[in-house]
C-alpha cells in the first residue's frame, strides 16, 4: 500500500470497509477450518462408536464420546502451533463463546443423561417403562450443534451457514427423533439381534450426517471462500 | 476531491488502513498488519512510528517462544480519533450528496 495523503472521502470510507472486512475474512477462514476439522473428528469418532457398539452389541462404545473434545482440543492447539493466527477481535471471540457454550451445554447433557438412564435401567424392573423414561441424546445434541452452526453464520454474516445449522440440524433431529430410521431397520430386518445392533449404531449415523452437513461442507466451504 | 479539514495522521492511506484494521481486533502483531495492508516492512514501521508518536497505538516488543514480536494494539486517544475521522467522513458524503 503506497503513501497517499490526497484521499477522495470514498477511498477512506473503502480502505475502513476493507479493513474491517478483511479481518471478518480471517476469522471466518479459521473458523472454517477449525469446523472442517472438528467435523472430520466428529465423524471418525462415530465411525469408531458405531463398530465398537456393533461388534459389541451393546452400547459401551457411547463412552467413547467422551475422548471427543480431548481430540477437538488437540486439533485446536496444532492449528494455533501451525497456522499464522486470526488476531482477538469481538468476531472471534463470539464465535469461540458461541462453540465453548455448546460444548460446556452438551458435556453436562451428555454426563447427565447417561447417569440418568444407567440409574432408570436399574430402578425400572420392566424394559419398555425404562425404555420410556430415559433421556434421548442425539437428537438433542445435534439440535445444539445446527443452533451453534447458525449463530456463528450470523456473527461472520454468512447467510448461507445459517441455513445449513438451522436445516441440517432440523432435518437430522427429526429423522432421529421421529424414529424414521429406526422404522426403516425394523422393517427390513428379520433378525432381532440385527435390529438392535443396528439401533445402536442409528445415532452414530445421525452424528455422522450431521457432522458432514453442519461441520465439514462449511468448514470446508468457508475456508475455500476465504483462501 | 480533496477535504482538508481531517485528522492529517489518519488521512493517508496506510495509517488509515492500520487504524481500522486494529480497531477491529484486540491487538495485531507486524506481520499479521504487514499481511493484511499489503506495505513493505520499512514503510509500515515509518507509519507505526507516526501513530505511536501521536499516542493512537501502543507498539510492545517481545517474544513469541524463540522469535521476536511486536505487537500494536490501538489506544483510548486513537479509537476517538478514529471516531472523530469517521464522523467527518460521513459529514462530507452526506454534504456532498
Amino acid at each position: 500500500m503506497e503513501e497517499k495523503a490526497n484521499l477522495t472521502a470514498e477511498r477512506s470510507l473503502k480502505i475502513i470497509t476493507e479493513q474491517i472486512e478483511r479481518s471478518r475474512n480471517v476469522v471466518a477462514k479459521d473458523t472454517g477450518q477449525l469446523l472442517y476439522l472438528s467435523g472430520l473428528a466428529t465423524m471418525g469418532t462415530a465411525v469408531i462408536v458405531a463398530l465398537v457398539n456393533g461388534l459389541s452389541a451393546s452400547p459401551m462404545g457411547q463412552l467413547l464420546w467422551l475422548v471427543l473434545p480431548f481430540i477437538i482440543w488437540g486439533i485446536k492447539r496444532i492449528h494455533e502451533k501451525k497456522q499464522v493466527q486470526a488476531p482477538v477481535s469481538l468476531v472471534g471471540t463470539l464465535v469461540v463463546r458461541t462453540w465453548w457454550s455448546f460444548g460446556c451445554i452438551v458435556i453436562g447433557f451428555y454426563l447427565f443423561a447417561l447417569i440418568w438412564n444407567i440409574l432408570v435401567l436399574r430402578l425400572y424392573d420392566n424394559l419398555t417403562t425404562a425404555t420410556q423414561a430415559m433421556v434421548t441424546i442425539t437428537p438433542v445434541i445435534i439440535l445444539l450443534m445446527g443452533m451453534a452452526v447458525a449463530i456463528t453464520g450470523h456473527i461472520l454474516k454468512r447467510r448461507w451457514l445459517v441455513l445449513f445449522g438451522i436445516l441440517g440440524g432440523l432435518l437430522v433431529a427429526i429423522c432421529e427423533y421421529s424414529g424414521v430410521i429406526s422404522a426403516i431397520i425394523v422393517y427390513s430386518c428379520a433378525s432381532v439381534k440385527t435390529i438392535i445392533v443396528l439401533n445402536l449404531i442409528t445415532p452414530c449415523l445421525s452424528i455422522f450426517l450431521f457432522s458432514l452437513i453442519g461441520l465439514v461442507i462449511p468448514g470446508w466451504m468457508l475456508k475455500k471462500q476465504n483462501p | 476531491m480533496m477535504f482538508p479539514a481531517l485528522d492529517p495522521l489518519l488521512h493517508s492511506e496506510l495509517r488509515l488502513a492500520v487504524i481500522s484494521l486494529l480497531m477491529s481486533v484486540d491487538e495485531a502483531d507486524f506481520t499479521y498488519i504487514k499481511e493484511q495492508t499489503g506495505a513493505t516492512s520499512g514503510n509500515l514501521s515509518v507509519q507505526l512510528d507516526k501513530l505511536t508518536a501521536a499516542g493512537y497505538i501502543a507498539v510492545e516488543k517481545g517474544f513469541k517462544g524463540k522469535m521476536p514480536r511486536t505487537t500494536c494494539r490501538i489506544t483510548p486517544a486513537g479509537t476517538e480519533a478514529f471516531r472523530d475521522y469517521v464522523k467527518a467522513l460521513k459529514k462530507y458524503i452526506s454534504t456532498k450528496k
